[in-house]
């Protein structure tokens, strides 16, 4: 990996950030709202109208327009809500704060439970526990995030009455009570990817201890548990990094769903709102938030696959 | 004795049957012997390999004895069998960039060997791991240590193997093949330094190999399998010199020898084809980096009717980019004369030049259209071309396969025959020059003699001039009347078969002929 790759790498987030802008405020543009009737009302005199229109430059043309906005979003600036009438940058950035502890929390707990799982199915290819690992994944992977969050709430909340069904408490406020809240969501989100990236390991797993590397190994005598952890795991995995990255985009669009289930006001829920409300900031502030989320996402899982696969050389 | 094997079968059963892999096959290796067993693919030399290692899937049945000094090897319990592995037999595999774990340190991957088998704590192992890259001859083993294997060339992964198979002092050690996936210098060094590392430790060895040749070199008894019975065993003198069983007899009369040659008459002088200044580059300069070495510098050579020109080379020498050129398959530069016109790109190679110049390929399995019957495949090149397709049948019999496999899939052929099947598409157009890249790498001595020798029956029939691109130069010697030889994408030599050894040649191809001596007898 050498620093003009990185610069390279770089210069492509930028480039596609600059893409999904253009993107993201045309069709704001498109969508049927009108900023001033948003802000004034239905009622309001095309005299006032007019006027707004004037003092917020909705008759300027559009690429000055786009430039105008896009200089704003650059230093955090998104304009103010439409709903509000507070900024909109920092609304969502907090939101962004509460959804991606969600996520991280996910994205953890999916990790411990997926690479044990994957390589216990792997090592018993074939029998009784890989044929049911196998098909409970499979039915993960089939439910789509809100039939498992009715599950979820039913077993955990409902029944047997453990956790809080919805709701969100801030980390600094009370620690335990922040994560009683979070636990089912974060649940949710990570059994859906458990159930692909453990078939993932298990798979990755097969195809390394069939390697000629690995009877290699055996051969000269290695202990078992050297064979599984120094030679297969390393190897297993690497791929499923790239898996990972991939779920980052999953993560961002499904936790759209449990926020909205679990009443969490993480960016997820705060873009629905914005999308009722016709609130156009925020919309785009929202949008910008998660695809600059996602391209630095993508580019720090190659960077790690480089730095953990000696033979990719990034040049 | 050291390893002895009695009355010992192996067979697999699986949902079609029970296949037989080795059948009472007796062998014994005393100490500080090497005894090489030579079988053609399939003869079950590898499964025999295994069922010393104890590494045999769970559909395996054995039956008779395999011993160890006074142990039982088929009674070994896990614990038993820890105490064997890669302690008391190690074992030298074929392919040294498979065998080697690609994310592992090769410094690691030696001194995990050592710390399991010889009791070392971790420095002591990488002090005695040094060591023993040394002893193989590897220049600088401390900075080799910390390389990974995709940092190293095949020769220092095959050494770096060895190494440490040797260094945990084992009384027998296992070759599987392992120059096979080497250049044939590169497999020379490796030879040279198997036999001083025998000298030096005295271990005996089963050096298992589908080359009788190679096999007669560094064997002092050889054992010769077929279809898992042991046909004859004696020395490598006796075998080679007097072969006793038929299929010895046929196995020896297979083997190259450049002194025999198979081609007398001489080619016409017309000429067929001529290379000017034809060099290939397979990547262009981009943005952000420099262009890539070419493929092939600009090489010049012509080819006349009948001729056969030999192109030997290692892998990697730019013999294949040549015959991608010649075909049309890959961009080139400079200028390809053929049926009175300068051709400068693949584009304007029309109908008739890809008539005139045909290529069978290395791999038939990967040549051959495997959902097509052999018949389709054998039509297309007869539509295209203007030959009727009541053809078919002469030509599967110019290649002797029966006229019914037109109807047969490819998947349902052997090795040998798809690729006579591939040599019947080429002549299916009736061409004046066949490119032969590689023919016979994949198949077994035996097979490779009967191609050969159809291969020259067409040329006396229809007069056809080769292209034969082989590393084997025994093998060329016989049938070339000149001989290119290619390193690093230069033809660093181009003369006459007969004067391939003289003083005057290439050191190159002086050393090619040095690495490649014909066999004992």
């Amino acid at each position: 990996m050498s620093a003009s790759w990185l610069l390279r790498r770089l210069l492509l987030v930028v480039y596609t950030v600059l893409v999904v802008s253009v993107l993201v405020f045309g069709i704001t543009q498109v969508l049927p709202a009108d900023a001033a009737v948003t802000l004034l009302g239905e009622n309001a005199t095309p005299e006032a109208l007019a006027a707004l229109r004037l003092r917020l430059g909705l008759g300027d043309p559009l690429w000055l327009q786009y430039a105008r906005w896009l200089g704003g979003a650059l230093t955090g600036d998104f304009g103010l809500s439409m709903r509000t009438g507070q900024p909109v940058g920092p609304m969502m950035l907090v939101a962004l704060s509460r959804s991606l502890l969600l996520a991280g929390l996910a994205l953890a707990l999916m990790l411990m439970v997926a690479i044990p799982l994957g390589l216990w199915a792997a090592l018993r290819q074939g029998r009784a526990a890989d044929l049911v690992t196998g098909l409970v994944s499979y039915l993960g992977v089939s439910l789509p995030e809100f039939v498992i969050a009715t599950l979820v709430v039913m077993l955990f909340a409902d029944r047997l009455q453990w956790l809080p069904a919805t709701g969100y408490v801030p980390l600094t406020e009370d620690v335990a009570d922040s994560l009683a809240h979070l636990a089912l969501p974060v649940l949710t989100v990570s059994l859906i990817m458990v159930a692909h990236v453990s078939r993932m390991v298990r798979s990755e797993t097969i195809d390394v201890l069939h390697s000629d590397y690995i009877r290699a190994a055996r051969l000269k005598g290695l202990p078992g548990r050297s064979i599984l952890l120094r030679h297969t795991l390393r190897n297993a995995l690497l791929p499923v990094i790239t898996i990972v990255a991939l779920d980052v985009g999953y993560l961002l669009g499904g936790i759209i769903v449990v926020e909205e289930i679990f009443a969490i006001p993480g960016i997820g829920r705060q873009l629905i709102v914005a999308v009722t409300a016709r609130d156009l900031p925020a919309i785009q502030a929202g949008a910008m938030i998660m695809a600059v989320t996602y391209a630095l996402a993508s580019t720090l899982a190659d960077i790690a696959y480089a730095l953990l696969d000696r033979r990719i050389r990034y040049d | 004795m050291i390893l002895s094997v009695e009355n010992f079968s192996l067979s697999y059963r699986s949902g079609a049957g029970v296949r037989h892999a080795l059948r009472d096959v007796s062998l014994a290796i005393g100490a500080g012997e090497v005894l090489g067993l030579v079988g053609e693919s399939g003869s079950g030399k590898s499964s025999l390999a295994w069922s010393i290692m104890r590494h045999l899937p769970r559909t395996a049945q054995e039956s008779g004895r395999l011993r160890l000094g006074d142990v039982d090897l088929r009674g070994l319990d896990a614990a038993g069998l820890a105490a064997i592995r890669g302690r008391r037999i190690g074992m030298v595999f074929q392919d040294p960039s498979t065998a080697l774990n690609p994310t592992l340190r090769l410094g690691e991957q030696v001194i995990e060997v050592l710390m399991r088998h010889r009791g070392l704590s971790r420095a002591e192992a990488r002090d005695a791991a040094e060591e023993a890259l040394r002893e193989v001859e590897l220049r600088e083993p401390a900075a080799l240590m910390r390389r990974f294997p995709h940092e190293a060339s095949g020769g220092e992964k095959q050494r770096i193997l060895i190494a440490s198979a040797f260094a945990t002092r084992p009384e027998l050690i296992l070759f599987d093949e392992p120059t096979t996936a080497l250049d044939v210098i590169t497999g020379a060094r490796i030879l040279e330094l198997f036999a001083r590392l025998r000298e030096r430790t005295g271990v005996a060895a089963l050096y298992i190999s589908h080359d009788l040749a190679l096999v007669s070199r560094v064997a002092d008894r050889v054992a010769v399998l077929r279809q898992g019975a042991i046909v004859e065993q004696g020395s490598p003198g006796a075998v080679f010199r007097t072969p006793r069983h038929p299929y010895t007899r046929q196995l020896v009369a297979a083997v190259p020898r450049p002194d025999r040659r198979l081609v007398t008459d001489l080619p016409a002088p017309e000429r067929v084809l001529a290379v000017q200044g034809v060099s290939v580059h397979y990547a262009r300069r981009r943005l952000f980096r420099p262009a890539p070495p070419p493929a092939t510098q600009p090489t010049s050579f012509s080819i006349r009717a009948g001729e056969i020109l030999g192109v030997v080379g290692e892998s990697g020498s730019g013999k294949s980019s040549l015959a991608r050129a010649l075909t049309g398959l890959a961009r080139f530069e400079g200028r390809i004369e053929a049926l009175d016109r300068a051709i400068t790109h693949p584009r304007a190679m029309r109908r008739d030049y890809r008539r005139t110049v045909q290529i069978v390929f290395q791999h038939p399995d990967s040549s051959l259209n495997p959902r097509m019957r052999i018949g389709e495949i054998l039509t297309r090149p007869l539509r295209l071309h203007g030959g009727s397709l009541g053809e078919i049948p002469r030509l599967l019999e110019e290649v002797r396969l029966p006229a019914d496999y037109a109807r047969k899939y490819p998947h349902q052929l052997s090795g040998g025959e798809k690729q006579r099947v591939a040599i019947a598409r080429a002549f299916a157009a009736n061409p004046a020059l066949v490119i032969c890249d590689e023919i016979t790498a994949a198949l077994d001595v035996s097979v490779q003699a009967q191609v050969i020798e159809l291969l020259l029956e067409l040329r006396r029939r229809h007069g056809t001039a080769y292209l034969f691109i082989t590393h084997d130069i025994n093998l060329i010697r016989q049938i070339a009347h000149r001989i290119a030889v290619m390193r690093a994408g230069e033809m660093v030599d181009l003369r006459e078969a007969a004067q391939i050894g003289a003083a005057d040649a290439h050191p190159y191809t002086q050393a090619l002929i040095a690495a490649s001596p014909a066999p004992v007898g």
